[in-house]
């Protein structure tokens, strides 16, 4: 066991305590040793002493790394928002699946000091590598560290495999589960089906980062619709085109999840359903194209790919089309640096554009961002199960 | 603050509610009315474009509060990318010069800095316009720039004014607005607002000239008239504990709860605003609205939904519950105080009396203590303490819920009675809640000790909470008036903290200076609450 009792440095997170163990009732006594040493004290600025806070009360992290780098780096991420929430971080990194049965966990507990005149607030991080057979039966590893009566989420960062050993075993015991549909592989949209099925399943939240960073873009397209004079051609749209980035437009090379979510996004918004699913042209250039119905109005929908340096997948530019009586709006939702601009024409006369800031999000962010909104996102629900029917 | 729920589409008859949950027939696209894009995105929504017009921009008010506030706003984007200021002002500065003031206030009170670009952003959006505010031509050239600016910004002729000057300078300035006709609403978008600093009015004749001044220019659904202790995060976060919790309910009435004790205390003095001071004092500084607005929130029925009106009714409610006080009842259960010289935190500070820009033989108080009743069904018969001071022996806020004792006294030979249950509702610092309640000290006796389950902000959300200013102006910017008090309201609590300065009137001069800076206020104010056989908390 090693104890740290320097001083802390207002809002920076400090490793105050880390200890090894090799089994669960070692990892569990380790733990149970961090905080029977609660008249643990560290030296204040002034040199007076400080006691070192109890654990924040707020929720258990399971992270399934599944590769070693990728436990590193969450991590690294999960020690930043040190007092920020997760009050139990356990890193799950199963390894050697055909070798005998061991365990090896580095137990640690980070303080941060919120200010000067407050305690500091701690938050535990154990970083488990479960060898041989112990990694095939995550649940038995899993629950017997998770803080009882807390919330627990489980992020799945890299490719999750849903109807995996891992998700059966883990997933009966989540609350939440996040996810990064962007960084799938191929075009990501199978991902999305079996994600869809996930919440029936296991009674659980999902968030996915990809529809999260969209968040922008959607308050974008519904401000739009905020003007009096616009709300009407809502329940008129009759073509939504949604512009991504490829390098060499071939169907299945670039992860069009993030398009798809705009389309998902308004479509169960405004109660359309699916008269043909999102299939991908067999071309290269040709995108994805679908069909859907909103009252008697046929509405086809389309994913284009744009040759662009952006990221693959990226999101480029929203259109949609409303035609009302001999009325027509177009409007075009185009990305730039920093943001989204919208542009509005109505009956062949633009409206005033308008831009929304919007600066890429960092995994750090979008991970605080994620936790900090708990809770029932019926929204997210409804995107996920109209994404899954668009690529059925 | 969750917002009302934007309302969803949904079947009209009972035909369609049968072919829709059979899912043969769509859901009615019925968009009159709400934007159902809108449903799960308020914690995104972005103000409309607007250009704000902020008065009293070289003030303390503006540098320590509203600037930092906006550029909170800016760095998280909250603010709209089309969104542009006029800062107006009588002192000599162009865009230039101004900018660099502001930015010099930037950095010493933004709770997190601008990263360099942002702050550039930020700045590059703020002009400055010179004038005198009795001036006609400030106003007709105030005019042309925002007709100018709305072409420029493209921001939809939406204007927010923002009044951060001193108070006498209000009715001049709606006047002017009105005069110009700034105050118009267009049927295109173009929503105009104004955003007033307290204090509104000091008395209840001239809170209600004001309003009447107000309303003759703006409707009140403009008026957003701000009392920033309602976008503090704890106490938005009371209403979420009362309403949004079903165990504290229940208990939240006559036959539980013994008293209520409230109380703002500031370890400050006046600092350099001793002639403002010299003119408000503590009732009219912090009583009439602070206290004031946080007893009616603790006090009020649940209202019926969560808009801004039907918020404001039931504060209002528990306001006019109130009896003004008489001259027997002033002299009864109010206790004003002055403070002395004395030691806070360590160190010497000087009497009011010697405060700069202070009467020295100042009858101001400082201090002040009042025992008040709401006279309604749920709360009759519970007195509700407040007391607010300066220089008082820390900076606290709080509301207690002292709750009555057991019925019967079960543990008889326990060495120890236990305590009524307390709730502590903590503002500042350390916001956070407390439930006390007893325990048997472990060992073979039966010792009872009071133990406390302490819920603090900073162990279980350690996410940076708003400033209450950024609160409060991105609401006005969102037209949600929720957290802003109404005309009648304002008028209802100086309904009852008028007839108290009327009674201080008719008195005479105080004994002041009546308590040590540094101390928990004067005698009398101890006696006020221990006749009625109880203590303040000690905080």
């Amino acid at each position: 066991m090693t104890l740290s009792t320097a001083p802390a440095a207002p809002g920076q997170p400090m490793l105050r305590w880390q200890s090894r163990a090799k089994s669960i009732d070692g990892i569990a006594a380790e733990l149970g040793r961090i905080w029977s040493a609660i008249s643990l004290t560290a030296e204040g600025p002034d040199g007076d002493e400080r006691r070192v806070a109890a654990r924040s009360s707020v929720m258990n992290l399971v992270v399934i790394a599944g590769r070693g780098e990728i436990g590193e780096r969450v991590a690294a991420i999960v020690e930043g928002l040190t007092g920020r929430h997760p009050s139990r971080t356990l890193i799950v990194n199963p390894a050697d699946p055909d070798g005998p049965a061991w365990l090896d966990a580095q137990i640690q507990a980070h303080c941060v000091l919120p200010s000067d005149s407050a305690p500091e607030t701690c938050s535990e991080m154990v970083y488990l590598t479960c060898g041989g057979e112990s990694g095939q039966h995550l649940a038995g590893v899993v629950a017997p560290l998770l803080i009882h009566d807390l919330p627990v989420t489980v992020w799945w960062p890299g490719e999750p495999h849903f109807e995996s050993r891992s998700a059966r075993e883990l997933l009966p015991m989540a609350d939440r589960v996040l996810v990064d549909g962007s960084g799938w592989s191929g075009d990501g949209l199978a991902g999305l089906v079996a994600m869809a099925e996930l919440p029936a399943r296991f009674d659980l939240q999902i968030a996915d980062f990809a529809l999260l960073r969209q968040a922008r873009w959607r308050e974008a397209i519904a401000s739009t619709f905020d003007r009096p004079t616009l709300l009407p051609y809502l329940g008129h749209l009759d073509r939504i085109d949604v512009h991504y980035a490829a390098q060499d437009g071939a169907p299945g090379m670039a992860n069009v999840v993030r398009p798809m979510y705009h389309v998902a996004w308004l479509a169960s918004r405004l109660g359309m359903t699916v008269v043909a699913p999102m299939r991908p042209g067999t071309e290269a250039w040709t995108g994805y194209a679908g069909l859907l119905r909103s009252g008697r109005r046929r509405v086809p929908v389309s994913l284009k790919p744009v040759e662009s340096p952006a990221p693959r997948g990226t999101t480029l530019i929203v259109q949609l089309h409303a035609t009302r009586g001999r009325s027509q709006l177009w409007i075009e939702v185009t990305a730039y640096a920093d943001g989204v601009v919208v542009q509005a024409t109505l009956d062949g006369e633009s409206m005033p554009e308008r831009r929304f800031l919007a600066p890429r999000k960092r995994e750090a962010d979008l991970l605080a961002e994620t936790i900090e909104s708990a809770g029932r996102d019926q929204i997210s629900r409804d995107v996920l199960a109209m994404a899954a029917r668009l690529v059925a | 603050m969750t917002r009302a729920p934007v309302a969803v589409p949904q079947p009209r008859t009972i035909r369609e509610e049968r072919l829709a949950r059979d899912g043969k027939r769509r859901r009615p696209s019925h968009h009159a009315g709400a934007n159902p894009l809108r449903e799960g995105l308020r914690l995104e929504r972005v103000p409309d474009p607007h250009v704000a017009v902020l008065f009293g921009a070289t003030g303390d008010l503006s540098h320590r509060k509203v600037f930092p506030a906006l550029a909170q706003l800016w760095r998280t984007n909250l603010l709209p990318a089309d969104w542009a200021m006029v800062a107006v002002g009588r002192r000599p500065y162009d865009d230039g010069t101004f900018r660099m003031d502001i930015a010099e206030s930037l950095h010493r009170n933004c709770r997190v800095q601008l990263d360099e670009e942002a702050e550039r952003q930020f700045l590059d959006r703020v002009f400055y316009h010179r004038g005198d505010f009795a001036d006609n031509e400030l106003y007709d050239s105030l005019t042309a720039k925002l007709e100018s600016m709305h072409l420029e910004h493209e921001t939809g002729s939406n204007l927010l004014f923002y009044l951060a000057t001193q108070p006498s300078a209000f009715p001049e300035i709606v006047a002017q607005i009105g005069r110009c006709g700034l105050d118009h609403e267009r049927h295109e978008g173009g929503w105009r607002r104004i955003v007033v600093e307290k204090p509104f009015g000091r008395d209840l004749d001239s809170a209600k000239r004001l309003n009447r001044e107000m309303l003759k220019v703006f409707r009140e659904s403009q008026v957003y008239r701000i009392d920033h202790y309602l976008g503090k995060e704890t106490v938005r976060n009371l209403l979420v504990f009362r309403f949004g919790n079903g165990i504290f309910e229940p208990l939240w009435n006559r036959r539980y709860v013994d008293h209520i004790q409230i109380t703002v205390a500031e370890s400050l003095g006046v600092e350099d605003r001793g002639a403002f001071y010299e003119e408000t004092g503590a009732a009219r500084d912090v009583l009439q609205n602070h206290l004031l607005q946080l007893l009616s929130l603790v006090a009020m029925e649940p209202p019926a939904t969560f808009a801004a009106d039907a918020l404001r009714d039931e504060k209002l409610k528990v306001l006019r519950a109130i009896a003004p006080p008489t001259r027997q009842d002033v002299a009864r259960d109010v206790v004003r105080g002055q403070y002395d010289k004395g030691w806070v935190a360590g160190v010497a500070v000087k009497a009011y009396r010697a405060e700069a820009e202070v009467d020295v033989e100042s009858e101001t108080e400082t201090f002040v203590a009042a025992r008040f009743e709401v006279d309604d069904w749920r709360w009759s018969g519970v007195p509700f303490y407040l007391r607010t001071g300066k220089r008082m022996a820390k900076r606290a806020s709080e509301i207690a819920i002292q709750f009555r004792d057991v019925p019967h006294r079960l543990f008889e030979d326990a060495n120890t009675d236990p305590q009524p249950n307390l709730l502590a509702i903590r503002v500042q610092p350390d916001e956070g809640i407390l439930l006390r309640f007893g325990s048997k000290v472990p060992g073979l006796g039966l010792d009872i000790r009071p133990v406390t389950m302490d819920f603090t902000y900073g162990t279980a959300f350690s996410t940076d909470a708003p400033d209450a200013y950024e609160t409060l102006i991105l609401d006005a910017m969102l037209g949600d008036q929720s957290l802003f008090t109404r005309a009648d309201e304002v008028e209802a609590a100086w309904s009852i903290v008028t007839p108290v300065h009327d009674a201080w009137l008719d008195q005479p001069a105080p004994a002041f200076p009546n308590y040590a800076a540094g101390s928990w206020g004067p005698d009398d104010a101890d006696e006020l609450i221990q006749r009625d056989g109880r203590h303040w908390r000690r905080l």
